[in-house]
């Protein structure tokens, strides 16, 4: 059922104010008191968000408001219309609660930085793009606040744009974003070019009209998008990088909402997908590829919040592998999760860099326990939940997605993901007991660890216990509260039959998995017995292939970066020198030597001044008499 | 042609100017060109004299009356300017006096 | 041929004679002797075209002042300085004859394929009589019809006038010059040396043809450095030290 409200439009107005007040006159007049506009106005979007939510997923309506109509060009009609169906509600409740806890969050963090207004303004505008994103009804609405939120992550990214790699990172994050928006874009151009709208539902009735073929390329090139701004496995390098940003923005942008656009674009998009068996197929293999690989690599970085990022790249596999064996609900059900435990993991190491005066290597770290035990206690519960430990979060919506791979029929990325869930366990506790436990690397005497303080902490508190229960949202398995809210959203998908059986036993090999790899890392970080570097040695090329990234990075540079940059520097030579420059500066020597050559006529001797007078008038005189006649009439 | 007409005027006013235009491309000394300039002022009177007289009008005897008066103004002026230049540069050379050059 | 004709053409030939000595004459005053005898022979031409005023007029004025004014400027000028007669620029010279060559041809061919055209006026010779001859037709005409033509050349003749005047102040021209003959040349390179607490006030032999050629005419004072006549006036009196 419809209903057309008008308050919908205060979720994205509310953070858009803020950061517009910010922006413009913050440097002026605001400066330290920013977050006094942008944390209420977020928690304000919150709270309508969690009124619409109430409304949309307790009575199953669709709240509607009509904002205005973009382009009306013929056949081409786009309007701005903010509509919320049960995705949206789960989506908007996600983005608005944790961007809420995060801005509490960066009071603290960010008190000592002379950018204080800047970073609340472009914070608050992050919020407006990514509900604007999961508001809109249209694909090119959706598009536009695609690019916005890539936008703000470059401003974010590089908020210490001053620093060299900062402003590389925020430069990466937005090229690699791009290529895979080039393939978006793409997308929605074949769409509108078969079926000649872009609005959800109009698009999604006209899908059996299509060619296999045409919705097949629809899907895979949407799904590139998602490629790019979901980090999965070619485009996923930039988001190890995006480190750079303060860790707040990370924590936001990086693990709970920016990356988890593209799986609810694609999510959104499942009649599409539902048409073209073979992009799921794709989609499936590259999410499972991308969950194995990051989190291998995950377990060989020394750089907390790398550790962190590549978990994330790892759990966005997780989630795209669901969507694409159809499991629709438990990829949802993983996002909301896990925006709860990385958010909590991210802003977690932010204390610990707060404490160790932004020390980011593990190992200078150690023995933090003693020092910072409501961060410690914080952190082990994310870590715990991100690897899947029955009961926090991620046990059930992993479990849910590991089910849902064995019943369409694709074990072997049922097998790939407890792989990955071994490795996930391995990397988390390895990076808990690094930095938590042992001894202290470093010296207590210069540097004095203590637990954040409250505007820091009351964050991390609300997430730990988030952490903790989210999860229970779509227990039992299959059947929870969630599965039955968002039910109306995928009616078009296929509903497998999940027998008790497969269940138990996928939570029991999961759980064996998880010990497995928090008894490895404990071994090896705690007791010792077991030799990490030891360890990487026997596994020699294995280990060096995992330690650097599984070389994309290296790839691309020699591959991609060096030829592109030869190219433009050939051109540049070439073209910008050579030939503009040479046309520009050319025509400016013409003009000097044809001066020079009138300017012998300047002798400055009246006689010859005098006689180019008298030649004149012979040849005035001599065309007046041959045509005099016909010239003056 | 065996009466006078305003062709044989005209005539001699060509011969008289084109003269006077040869010399004042051709010489160098100053006075010398202003002479030349004179006789070109002085063809184009007798060309309005011969107008004069074939039309039996007296407009081209006004007309050459006011030529003569100029003419008399502009030979003061000119020979002021000679007079002047010349001081100052020591010279009638008219290939010297290049000041217009700059 | 006409007995008007005849003489036309004998005062003509005569006239472009002159003309001709003008332009040929090597000798300035030879060339205002030929100008004088161009004059005269169309004044007699304007006679026989029955424009006595304005042959008298021109006999006045051009033959008379003119001429004179010529003359008279020729000796003031330094008559024993004549510049080479054709110099060095002989291309001058065949692009002069080429172009009075072409007009000659241009104007001959269009006097003599074309005739005169215009209403005839009035003004024949019976009028003339009846008015009571050329001049007094001519004031007619003149007073008449072309009032606002005597006051600009009235005019004209006044500024011509006044611009003679200024143009021929010898004290005027010479302060300017003078004023800006006294700028300086400072010569840094001091025979005495930078150590020298004395200086001349002048290098020896200033006034020597050489050294003040050197000088570009201007007087030459020795400095020790750029700044020390930094206070001195640009123009007018140079005080020395």
């Amino acid at each position: 059922m419809e209903r057309t409200v008008d308050w919908l439009v205060i979720i994205p107005l509310a953070p858009l104010l803020a950061a517009l007040v910010n922006f413009l006159v913050g440097r002026w007049w605001i400066r330290q008191q920013a977050h006094w506009l942008a944390v209420p106005a977020v928690g304000l979007s919150f709270l309508v968000s969690l009124v619409a939510a109430v409304e949309v997923l307790g009575q199953h309506h669709v709240l509607r408001q009509s904002l205005y109509t973009w382009i009306a060009a013929g056949d081409f009609h786009v309007p701005v219309e903010l509509v919320i169906d049960e995705l949206t509600a789960v989506m908007l409740l996600v983005v608005t609660g944790i961007s809420f806890l995060v801005h509490v969050y960066s009071i603290g963090y960010m008190a000592h930085d002379p950018g204080y207004y800047r970073f609340f303004a472009w914070l608050p505008l992050f919020v407006f793009s990514m509900v604007m994103l999961v508001l809109a009804n249209n694909f090119l609405v959706l598009f536009v606040f695609w690019e916005a939120v890539g936008l703000c992550s470059y401003l974010l990214i590089g908020f210490w744009f001053r620093r060299r790699s900062a402003a590389d990172a925020a430069k990466k994050a937005f090229i690699v974003n791009r290529i895979g928006d080039f393939g978006f874009a793409l997308g929605i151009m074949l769409i509108f070019t078969s079926l000649g709208t872009l609005e959800y539902h109009e698009v999604f009735q006209s899908i059996p009209e299509l060619s296999t073929g045409t919705v097949t390329a629809i899907a895979l090139l949407l799904f590139t998008g998602a490629i790019g701004k979901s980090a999965q496995l070619p485009l996923f390098v930039w988001l190890p990088d995006a480190m750079e940003g303060p860790t707040p923005v990370s924590a936001l942008i990086h693990a709970a909402t920016m990356v988890t656009a593209g799986i609810f674009m694609v999510a959104r998009a499942h009649p599409i997908l539902l048409a073209a068996p073979l992009a799921m197929g794709v989609v499936a293999t590259i999410g499972g590829l991308t969950a194995f690989v990051a989190a291998t690599i995950a377990a060989t970085q020394f750089d907390i919040k790398r550790v962190v990022a590549y978990s994330t790249v790892s759990q966005l596999g997780y989630m795209a592998m669901a969507l694409g064996v159809g499991a629709w609900i438990p990829a949802i059900f993983h996002l909301f999760t896990h925006a709860f435990f990385k958010a909590l993991l991210f802003l977690g190491s932010g204390a610990v860099m707060h404490a160790m005066h932004d020390e980011l290597d593990m190992r200078r770290m150690g023995g933090l326990k003693r020092w910072m035990p409501l961060t410690y206690w914080a952190f082990v519960i994310g870590a715990a939940a991100n690897a899947g430990i029955v009961p926090l979060a991620g046990f059930w919506s992993k479990d849910e997605i590991l089910v849902g791979a064995w019943v369409a029929g694709v074990p072997i990325l049922t097998i790939l993901g407890l792989v990955a869930a071994f490795f996930t366990a391995l990397y988390m506790f390895r990076a808990v007991f690094l930095t938590f436990h042992g001894e202290p690397r470093f010296d207590p005497h210069e540097i004095h660890p203590h637990d954040p303080p409250k505007t820091m902490a009351l964050p991390l508190l609300l997430l730990a216990v988030g952490a903790v229960l989210a999860g229970f949202v779509g227990v039992p398995p299959e059947n929870g509260w969630l599965h039955h809210a968002l039910e109306p959203v995928f009616e078009g998908a296929k509903h497998h039959e999940v027998p008790l059986a497969l269940t138990l036993g996928i939570a029991i090999a999961s759980t064996v998995v998880a010990l497995a790899g928090l008894w490895i890392a404990h071994a090896a970080y705690v007791r010792a017995t077991i030799d990490p570097a030891a360890m990487a040695a026997r596994l020699g090329l294995l280990y060096r292939l995992a330690a650097n990234g599984w070389y994309f990075d290296l790839v691309y540079q020699r591959a991609v970066v060096r030829p592109l940059d030869a190219f433009a520097t050939w051109l540049w030579r070439n073209v910008d020198i050579a030939i503009i420059d040479g046309a520009v500066n050319g025509v400016a020597r013409a003009v000097a030597a044809t001066a020079q050559l009138w300017r012998r006529l300047q002798t400055g001797l009246v006689a010859n001044y005098a006689l180019v007078i008298a030649l004149g008038t012979v040849l005035l005189v001599g065309i007046y008499l041959a045509f005099g006649s016909t010239l003056f009439r | 042609m065996s009466e006078l007409s305003a062709t044989h005027f005209l005539l001699l006013s060509a011969a008289l100017f084109i003269i006077g235009m040869v010399g004042v491309l051709t010489r160098r000394n100053v006075l010398v060109i202003f002479m030349c300039i004179e006789l070109m002022l002085n063809a184009v009177n007798v060309s309005l004299i011969g107008f004069a007289w074939e039309l039996h009008q007296l407009t081209g005897q006004v007309f050459a009356l006011f030529v003569i008066a100029i003419a008399a103004a502009e030979a003061v002026v000119g020979l002021g300017i000679v007079m002047a230049l010349t001081r100052r540069t020591d010279t009638v050379d008219i290939d010297e006096l290049r000041q217009l050059r700059e | 041929m006409s007995l008007e004709v005849a003489v036309f053409s004998l005062l003509a030939l005569v006239s472009v004679l002159g003309a001709l000595g003008v332009v040929l004459a090597r000798n300035p005053v030879h060339s205002a002797i030929g100008l004088v005898l161009s004059f005269l022979n169309v004044a007699a031409i304007y006679l026989v075209a029955r424009a006595e005023f304005l042959a008298v007029v021109q006999v006045i004025v051009y033959a008379g002042a003119i001429i004179v004014l010529v003359v008279f400027v020729t000796m003031l000028v330094h008559p024993d300085d004549l510049p080479e007669f054709h110099g060095r620029r002989s291309l001058r010279l065949v692009t002069g004859l080429v172009l009075g060559a072409a007009l000659l041809a241009e104007v001959a061919a269009a006097v003599l394929a074309r005739g005169v055209r215009g209403a005839p006026g009035p003004w024949t010779d019976e009028v003339v009589a009846a008015v009571g001859g050329n001049t007094r037709a001519l004031g007619q005409v003149l007073y008449v019809d072309y009032t606002l033509g005597i006051q600009l050349t009235a005019l004209l003749l006044l500024a011509a006038t006044i611009a003679a005047i200024a143009l021929a102040r010898p004290e005027a021209i010479s302060d300017r010059v003078a004023a800006a003959r006294r700028v300086l040349t400072i010569s840094l390179a001091h025979p005495r040396g930078l150590d020298q607490p004395e200086l001349p006030l002048a290098l020896p032999g200033t006034q020597d043809g050489r050294v003040k050629a050197a000088g570009g005419g201007r007087p030459i004072v020795l400095a020790r450095s750029a700044d020390e006549f930094t206070e001195q006036p640009a123009w007018g009196e140079w005080r020395g030290r």
